[in-house]
């Protein structure tokens, strides 16, 4: 059974009089464990897809399976919970709590969904906060942190409850070519060993390069829809 | 929850001058509502309290002719008794009733002292002055001497007075006054007492001597111009006052007005209008410094619109953002209402002993007020105050954190 399932969905935004086509008709199947990439120009709809997929902004029409239940008639308050426990967010600027450490960012995720103790809570986040590399930056604050570490943090936040799907909306923007490279060596790494699946939003070539999957949106459309072994 | 009210506790220190200066505003608010709370009620009571022992008692008998001519200090409209009982059994009855401890007689009139350069003019009162130093705050006003005595020929007087007509306790003073058959008479008196008082009225004006002196030299004999009853809780003085009227009714008194402290004032009424009038002043007060609250928690949500998108795609809800915003603008409230209280409370803890001069403002007021106001400083107007400024800060800064709710996590991650 397929993670996502889009059938037909369309996305049309209103600015003033005019109608503003982001999405026409898009058919989509993802399975879980994918690491995949939507990629195209600016304006293409990228960002509506992955915010369609995310649970993040309801369609104009079509339909959204999401691990077998549709979520068109979801209202906003049961999007929140389907985001809360199945989908993980990393951004491209980061979006950490400035005033909350690397730990405290990253057990923010966790603490939403409630059902761990305080220990466990602790262990998992100072295991994970260990993989991704920052074992010993655990106490830092955000600005104590380079781009790359924040990122990690972020991806460590994303990762911590375990959800079924992370949507990454061009991680690598704000980071040099070796810290894209780490970063995307990093999730991969977790995409094998927790088969996470990842979708990614990029015109970055390098994130195309570690894809499986590359689909490009051209127009509101799939363009391309290219598997690599 | 509790991970939100951390969150919004350290979220305060993001800005720090911003939160100082918003937490500052509220706890300026909070501290002029204690201190302004303190100062009206130290007036209020004071005043109360003056009206009651210099003017109306608890409940005040009169004539009710004497109500229109009190000002004229007439004595053709005295408390004489009822049908078939003297003035003395009517105290010894009304002493009787129910919540009635004291009865206290006076009897007022005009007199003069004449000195080399002028005629010094002055209320006369005929007092009880047991009575009027239990009733009463006088013993602690005489600076000098004692109270009046029943059956001496001897006044008391205030400072001011003593010095306009240079006279000093153990000298001799001669009135002249009307008696009640409009013949004018003269009298001397030894002065046994002075009294140094703030109180304009006991200060300047009134001469105090023995109530059976007074009867026998304006040839009252066993009447008054006013009884003042004094009951056992001047707050429940309704409930006292309808066996009053009805014993002064039964018995055939029906000329006689029976008023209690509360109506019989026009001022104590304005002072208490006032004092609710004050309570909108407090809100408004509250209201105005929550703006600047308001203000920094606008400035906030504007600030983090793309850490609300965040919080919303980790799957924060519309409520828990609410909240979120709601406890950050709590927690200033709570912060600056608690040092507004303390500091509010210390000042009147302070200024309740030194007090506060008015005589300046009061000096051509024709008030019974104490020139010098003190404060009170009690814990319920912190209280008050605290909850006031807590309850306002918070339900106004649902208005900016209702905003942030709302943000659409789409947009707000848009935002830069």
């Amino acid at each position: 059974m397929s993670l996502i399932k889009l059938t037909g969905l369309e996305k049309i935004y209103q600015q003033g009089k005019i109608e503003v086509p982001a999405l026409r008709g898009i058919d989509m199947e993802i399975e879980s464990g994918e690491f995949t990439t939507i990629f195209g120009p600016s304006g293409s709809g990228k960002t509506t897809l992955l915010n369609m997929i995310g649970c993040l902004d309801k369609s104009t029409a079509g339909e959204i399976i999401f691990d077998g239940h549709s979520i068109n008639d979801l209202d906003n308050k049961e999007l929140a919970e389907v985001r809360r426990y199945n989908l993980g967010f990393v951004f491209q600027s980061y979006n950490l709590i400035p005033v909350l450490t690397a730990f405290e960012n990253v057990e923010f995720a966790i603490r939403l969904i409630d059902k761990h103790s305080k220990k466990e809570r602790k262990d998992k986040v100072m295991s994970l906060l260990e993989e991704v590399g920052l074992g010993d930056m655990a106490h830092r604050r955000p600005n104590e942190l380079s781009g790359g570490q924040k990122q990690r943090v972020a991806i460590a936040r994303a990762l911590i409850k375990e959800p079924k799907l992370v949507l990454a909306d061009e991680p690598t923007a704000n980071l040099d070519s070796e810290t894209s490279q780490e970063v995307l060596e990093l999730m991969k790494e977790m995409n094998e060993e927790l088969n996470t699946t990842f979708i990614f939003s990029t015109h970055d070539p390098q994130v195309m390069d570690y894809a499986r999957r590359l689909i490009e949106i051209k127009d509101g459309k799939i363009s391309k829809d290219q598997r690599r072994d | 929850m509790k991970f939100l009210i951390s969150i919004a506790f350290k979220n305060m220190f993001r800005n720090k001058l911003r939160t100082v200066v918003s937490i500052l505003a509220i706890a300026f608010a909070v501290m002029v509502i204690v201190f302004t709370r303190g100062l009206i009620d130290g007036m209020i009571e004071d005043t109360y309290s003056l009206y009651i022992h210099y003017d109306t008692g608890h409940i005040k008998i009169i004539d009710q002719e004497y109500e229109q001519k009190e000002k004229l200090l007439s004595l053709n409209y005295t408390v004489n008794g009822l049908e078939n009982k003297s003035l003395s059994e009517m105290e010894s009855d009304l002493s009787d009733l129910d919540g009635i401890e004291m009865v206290v007689p006076r009897l007022k009139f005009g007199a003069a002292v004449s000195t080399e350069e002028e005629l010094v003019q002055m209320l006369a009162w005929g007092v009880d002055g047991k009575k009027e130093l239990k009733f009463t705050n006088i013993g602690r006003e005489l600076s000098r001497g004692r109270m009046v005595e029943s059956g001496k020929r001897e006044v008391v007087m205030g400072t001011a007075l003593l010095d306009k007509i240079n006279k000093t306790v153990g000298e001799k003073v001669t009135m002249v006054y009307t008696t009640a058959f409009s013949s004018f008479q003269g009298a001397t008196f030894e002065i046994v007492g002075e009294i140094k008082s703030n109180l304009p009225l006991l200060n300047e004006q009134v001469v105090f001597m023995p109530i059976d002196t007074a009867r026998q030299l304006l040839y009252l004999n066993d009447e008054s111009t006013e009884l003042l009853l004094v009951t056992a809780d001047r707050d429940q003085v309704n409930n006292y006052l309808p066996a009053v009227r009805n014993y002064l009714d039964q018995n055939g008194g029906e000329r006689y007005l029976a008023q209690s402290w509360r109506s019989g004032n026009t001022f104590i009424q304005l002072l208490e209008v006032s004092e609710k009038i004050y309570n909108f002043i407090y809100l408004f007060l509250v209201l105005l410094s929550s703006i600047v609250v308001i203000n920094t928690l606008v400035m906030i949500v504007k600030e983090r619109t793309q850490e609300i998108g965040m919080m919303s795609a980790l799957g924060l809800k519309s409520r828990e953002i609410l909240e979120l915003f709601l406890l950050e603008g709590s927690a200033m409230a709570v912060i600056g209402s608690f040092l507004g209280a303390l500091g509010g409370g210390l000042i009147n803890y302070y200024l309740s002993g030194v007090g506060f001069d008015y005589s300046a403002a009061f000096e051509d007021i024709d008030v019974l007020m104490n020139p010098i106001i003190y404060p009170t400083f009690k814990i319920e107007h912190m209280i008050f105050a605290f909850v006031i400024g807590v309850v306002v800060t918070t339900l106004t800064a649902i208005i900016p954190a209702r905003r942030a709710a709302k943000l659409e996590p789409t947009e707000a991650l848009r935002e830069i």
